[in-house]
């Protein structure tokens, strides 16, 4: 792989991620107190704000949190310097392996059509909106019928029931939008336009179903244990859990199963398995079906883990989401899984020494480091794509 | 009656409001990128909150209006550069994937405490901070003035002084867009967006040409992005993806690639939407649609008119189906 690469090129990349660091550095220094804050008051704060990522819990134990580090130097760690980069590790792989949730679908959805969804940060959100709509305890309504009511049911069923109903959006919008527009041979360019239009209506569709503000999945406080350096909350882990078992899911049916050799075979030359009689309008379908759906339930899991979601709480990753498949490589369903544990793991760690504000700001700069140096991303095979 | 006045007056304005300038604006600087290039920026609000920052925080600064509008061109150019360098040698998708990353940064950070200084955070930059050395240029009187069925200030925020620059400006681009697209250097670009390998193999650097379209483009969308800033604040949660993909809508609604198109497409747009908006506060009783449902209501109309104009047509109202077939 080494080979592939001229010094040209890593010459490049390295001076854009020096110059990003080094920008962003010097452009929180020199502006203002509240940036010279940031790093100085930094460990408590920053350990509170990691702490509140961490292990989505309730405000009451986040407040408890920093002040156990402050009262308690005689604790193992004292300062909790030392195990803020662990920490931070911890969180950044439970993110990124959310984020794959969210991202294999995207990756998937490319690698059989070539289509670039924009509209897929609206499924995340879907999800956990659809979650919300239906454990809340809250009165909601739906748009266009005046009468509010609660449905309140218990969070799991109600995710489950959020996870399937995604799933049938995915196969809805295949079956109206997206296989119509295939066989009309719309020009790519055509086709993202509309998922581009498609995201505007389905993000102000859902502003308009749920409102603007942000949502609790479940009032439970969250339980936390602290296990040599870390601090592990339950929903967390639990989350982190659910996102294996489904990416393992994922990889089983890819690698294990005729339809899924069937999907590689697709991903592959559609053509050529068009040819050898596989049904590429059935499994284009049924990635689309697998896509909507896994992208529901990251948007479910990443909504617990973040203790709260909201209408474009999706559009918020779409940015870490491209980010993570370009990374892996636009298209591979794996490289999509280990772009995003790279992005979570980055975005996490960049906190060390950027404010939380501008985490994101590192998977941009991934983002374009990638495509000057390997634009084809960490598993996409060496082809010409300009 | 004294409604269906308020509500014709209402989309009245918005056919020559400075908003509809302003956006207009900002369409030309696609149709350079996207109608003559065929590139795909789908960041093009980025290069809007450039432009208004740079402006706003200059002026604020040193109360200079030309030096502001300098600040805006070389923030526009760095981040075309920027923005260019890693993505145009690759297919069209990565520049779109890139630039729709890079402008809901530009928004992170105007947003961030980090910058409250710079940037007043996520309220934004107020009006009065750098309104006053336009304002003052005005020679129309400091008072509100009616003429027709229309009542502006006189060189206040969205003014007759404003309404007057602003269509001024989006002439002069318009004339600068026809000149320039039937210039041998604008035939390279329409080459380009056809088949970038014939062109190549003329012996063009392609890359050269695809940078400066989008430098180009950028610029025009930063005024375009000043002169809204201008009618309003610089406010960064007004300029995310939406505001893009409303110039996107309202660019293929009135025709990429033509020179009235996103003239046309503006007005026509903002119209829609005030009287849509207008028109369903008037229908729909409050207690099915109440009134902060109507914006994302009137939205997700936008969003459905772009998906169908450009599966039926891609063309839009004066384009000419030969000219322009969205292709790759």
């Amino acid at each position: 792989m080494i080979k592939t690469l001229d010094r040209r090129t890593v010459i490049r990349a390295l001076i854009v991620f020096v110059v990003g660091a080094a920008l962003l550095t010097i452009a929180q220094i020199a502006v203002g107190d509240s940036a010279a804050a940031a790093p100085a008051a930094g460990t408590e704060t920053a350990i509170a704000q990691a702490a509140d990522a961490a292990a989505g819990s309730a405000d009451l134990t986040d407040v408890e949190d920093p002040s156990v580090v402050e009262e308690d130097p005689g604790s193992p760690n004292p300062s909790g310097t030392t195990s803020r980069p662990l920490q931070l590790l911890f969180n950044g792989i439970i993110f990124g392996l959310l984020l794959a949730l969210a991202s294999v679908g995207l990756s998937l959805i490319y690698g059989t059509t070539g289509l670039s969804n924009f509209a897929h940060g609206e499924q995340v959100s879907f999800g956990a909106v659809l979650t919300y709509f239906l454990t809340t305890q809250q009165p909601v309504g739906l748009p266009f019928i005046p009468n509010d009511f609660v449905i309140g049911l218990p969070l799991i069923p109600a995710a489950l029931i959020a996870v399937a109903v995604s799933a049938f959006t995915g196969w809805l919008q295949d079956k109206y939008l997206w296989s119509p527009l295939r066989r009309k041979r719309a020009a790519m360019v055509q086709q993202m336009i509309v998922s581009i239009g498609l995201s505007l209506a389905l993000l102000n569709l859902l502003q308009w179903w749920i409102g603007g503000r942000r949502l609790r999945l479940t009032t439970a406080i969250d339980e936390r244990w602290t296990i040599g350096p870390i601090v592990v909350g339950r929903t967390a882990l639990f989350s982190g859990l659910i996102a294996i078992v489904c990416l393992l899911g994922v990889s089983f049916f890819l690698l294990r199963t005729r339809l899924g050799r069937a999907t590689r075979a697709v991903a592959d030359n559609p053509s050529l398995a068009a040819a050898s009689g596989i049904k590429v309008d059935s499994i284009v379908r049924l990635v689309w079906i697998i896509a909507a759906g896994l992208a529901g339930l990251g948007g479910i899991l990443l909504g617990l883990y973040d203790q709260g979601t909201a209408f474009d709480a999706g559009a918020r990753m779409l940015l870490l989401m491209f980010a993570a498949v370009t990374l892996g490589g636009l298209g591979q369903a794996f490289g999509a899984l280990a772009g995003s544990l790279v992005i979570g793991i980055v975005v996490e760690m960049s906190s060390l020494w950027l404010s939380t504000d501008l985490k994101i700001a590192t998977a941009l700069i991934i983002l374009i480091g990638v495509l000057l140096v390997r634009p084809q991303g960490i598993l996409g095979r060496a082809e010409r794509v300009g | 009656m004294q409604e269906l006045i308020d509500l014709l007056t209402g989309a009245g304005r918005e056919i020559f409001g400075p908003a509809t300038a302003a956006f207009a604006l900002a369409a030309i600087g696609l149709n350079v990128h996207f109608g003559l290039t065929g590139l795909l920026n789908m960041g093009h609000a980025g290069f809007m909150l450039l432009g208004m920052y740079g402006y706003a925080i200059t002026v604020r600064e040193t109360g200079n209006m030309w030096l502001g509008i300098l600040a805006a061109t070389v923030a526009a150019i760095v981040f075309g550069l920027l923005l260019g360098w890693p993505t145009l040698k690759l297919r069209g998708d990565y520049l779109a994937i890139v630039t729709i990353a890079a402008s809901e940064f530009v928004r992170f950070l105007g947003r961030s405490q980090v910058f409250k200084d710079l940037t007043g955070g996520s309220t934004g930059i107020r009006g009065t901070d750098f309104k006053e050395p336009f304002e003052s240029l005005s020679p129309f009187p400091d008072k509100l003035v009616t003429i027709g069925p229309f009542t502006m200030h006189g060189s206040r925020s969205s003014s007759w002084w404003l309404v007057v620059v602003a269509w001024v400006i989006v002439g002069l681009f318009a004339l600068l867009f026809w000149r320039l697209a039937n210039s041998p250097w604008g035939r390279v670009l329409k080459g380009i967006r056809e088949d970038e390998d014939a062109v190549r193999s003329l012996g063009k650097n392609v890359y050269a040409f695809k940078m400066q379209a989008l430098v180009l483009g950028g610029v025009i969308g930063a005024f375009g992005g000043v002169l809204f800033a201008l009618a309003n604040a610089v406010q960064p949660d007004s300029m995310g993806r939406p505001t893009t993909f409303w110039v996107w809508t309202l660019l293929l609604l009135g025709g990429a690639a033509t020179v009235f198109g996103p003239i046309l497409g503006s007005i026509l747009f903002w119209v829609s939407l005030v009287t849509v908006r207008g028109l369903a506060g008037w229908f729909i009783p409050e207690n099915v649609m109440s009134a902060t449902e109507r914006e994302p209501f009137s939205l997700v109309l936008v969003g459905i008119t772009l998906m169908c104009l450009v599966v039926f047509r891609p063309q839009g109202i004066l384009g000419n189906k030969r000219e322009l077939v969205i292709s790759g």
